[in-house]
């Protein structure tokens, strides 16, 4: 078993997210708050602005004029909509790198954590949840913790791999069997440490087991579902393969049918193309 | 979906999860062809199938076949492979789409008197399959595991 203190010491290594989606969080949560407000935020943090107008500018919108300032960016898009695309932007550094434990190539994090974001915010949006930009962010940060682990996943894969294939562990189960800690509890301590909401880190810590959330259960069960979908899609899949477990139990919470379930899947696979052209950017 | 005679070609379907890879190859005419489809019956969204018949096993299977015999392929010569269709965990009856597209594609299969030369379906893994339509040469990499030739 590995030193879990000096793998928990790794989450200092990460690229800390800017302050920049904090306070456009806070923003969007606030009633009050203009796009004037927004926009101010935004401007000052010159990556994030450049990165947005990219994306804002990518086919995915398919905009009928180049957009070249924040502001234009709201009007466009609306306030939603750009909170999200600042998120994305601002969290973008530290999973687009390749994670050899995982055997998923440079990109295929990201792609995988971008697109449960979208289904999320979708399935949010859907169920009537008002805290779409929580869910939307905690489906992109909740693989945050294979960063980190990634490393010690690729020297101890036989072990896991064994766990998985011989003894019907899931992935998650194997890693902290193994190793003693598992991407997403790891992931939860990375979301403390950059002071998000009791919410979100609970979130992160409970994607694998929504049912485990204590103060945002449901919400739990919207990532959850997000990332069972994209699974499922074999979007940004690596060697963990779908070895994660069906909570039946926690659908039926989300009151989906059989067919609603296979809905959302067939109207997903046509977007992932889009969203593709998008984050190739 | 691709089907093709172009034998400096080599046609690829990446990460399958739940969906379910069929790659065909008539070694005689020289036509590969290889579909990915994600879901069983075209019936859940008739509107759906229409635009992209390639989503679901009963219209992709058949356009499959009917691209590669408009290219010269015939059936008794057809090489068969199927791969994907895995399942997360304790997925159980209806929501078990691998499950589900494995037996969309047995069920036509069956019905249209057409032999499965390779599978490899199932388990939790995450496959991509490729083949050469030069001489039908095809591989199955799983994630974490390597790529392979069958």
């Amino acid at each position: 078993m590995s030193d879990i203190k000096s793998i928990i010491k790794k989450i200092d290594h990460l690229t800390p997210i800017p302050q920049v989606a904090s306070k456009v969080m806070s923003i969007a949560e606030d009633p009050k708050s203009s796009m004037y407000d927004l926009s101010k935020v935004i401007i000052y943090d010159t990556a994030v602005t450049a990165n947005l107008l990219k994306v804002v500018n990518s086919a995915y919108f398919g905009l009928p004029e180049k957009v070249d300032s924040v502001h234009q960016a709201i009007v466009y898009l609306g306030m939603a909509q750009v909170v999200d695309l600042v998120l994305l932007s601002a969290s973008g550094e530290n999973l687009q790198t390749a994670q050899e434990g995982y055997d998923l190539e440079a990109g295929e994090l990201w792609k995988y954590s971008v697109s449960s974001a979208i289904l999320a915010r979708e399935l949010a949006e859907k169920k009537g949840v008002k805290e779409t930009h929580l869910i939307f962010t905690a489906a992109l940060l909740k693989d945050i913790g294979k960063v980190i682990l990634n490393q010690y996943v690729k020297d101890s894969f036989d072990k896991i791999n064994a766990l998985v294939t011989k003894q019907n562990f899931t992935f998650r189960e194997a890693e902290k069997e193994v190793i003693g800690i598992d991407h997403a509890e790891l992931g939860g301590m990375v979301a403390e440490n950059w002071k998000f909401s009791p919410k979100m880190v609970e979130i992160i810590r409970h994607h694998h087991r929504p049912q485990e959330a204590s103060i945002s259960e449901f919400e739990s069960a919207i990532v959850y579902m997000a990332d069972t979908i994209c699974m499922m899609m074999g979007i940004g899949v690596g060697s963990d393969g779908l070895a994660y477990r069906f909570h039946r139990e926690v659908v039926e919470s989300l009151e989906l049918t059989e067919s609603e379930f296979q809905k959302i899947i067939a109207g997903f696979v046509e977007k992932v193309k889009q969203l593709e052209a998008m984050m190739n950017i | 979906m691709k089907v093709t005679n172009d034998i400096k070609a080599t046609l690829v379907t990446y990460s399958l999860g739940s969906c379910i890879g069929v790659a065909i190859y008539d070694s005689v005419a020289r036509v590969g062809g290889l579909l990915h489809y994600m879901l069983p019956e075209s019936s859940l969204d008739k509107e759906k199938a229409r635009k992209n018949p390639y989503m679901f096993a009963d219209t992709g299977i058949p356009a499959l076949f009917k691209a590669a015999y408009k290219l010269g392929a015939k059936k008794q010569r057809m090489k068969v492979i199927v791969v994907g269709g895995s399942q997360v965990l304790d997925q159980k009856g209806l929501f078990n789409i691998g499950k589900r597209n494995d037996i969309a594609v047995r069920k036509m299969f069956h019905k249209n008197n057409v032999i499965i030369d390779y599978k490899d379906i199932g388990g939790t893994v995450n496959r991509t399959i490729k083949i050469a339509v030069n001489n039908g040469d095809t591989w199955i990499k799983v994630s974490g595991k390597g790529e392979r030739k069958i």
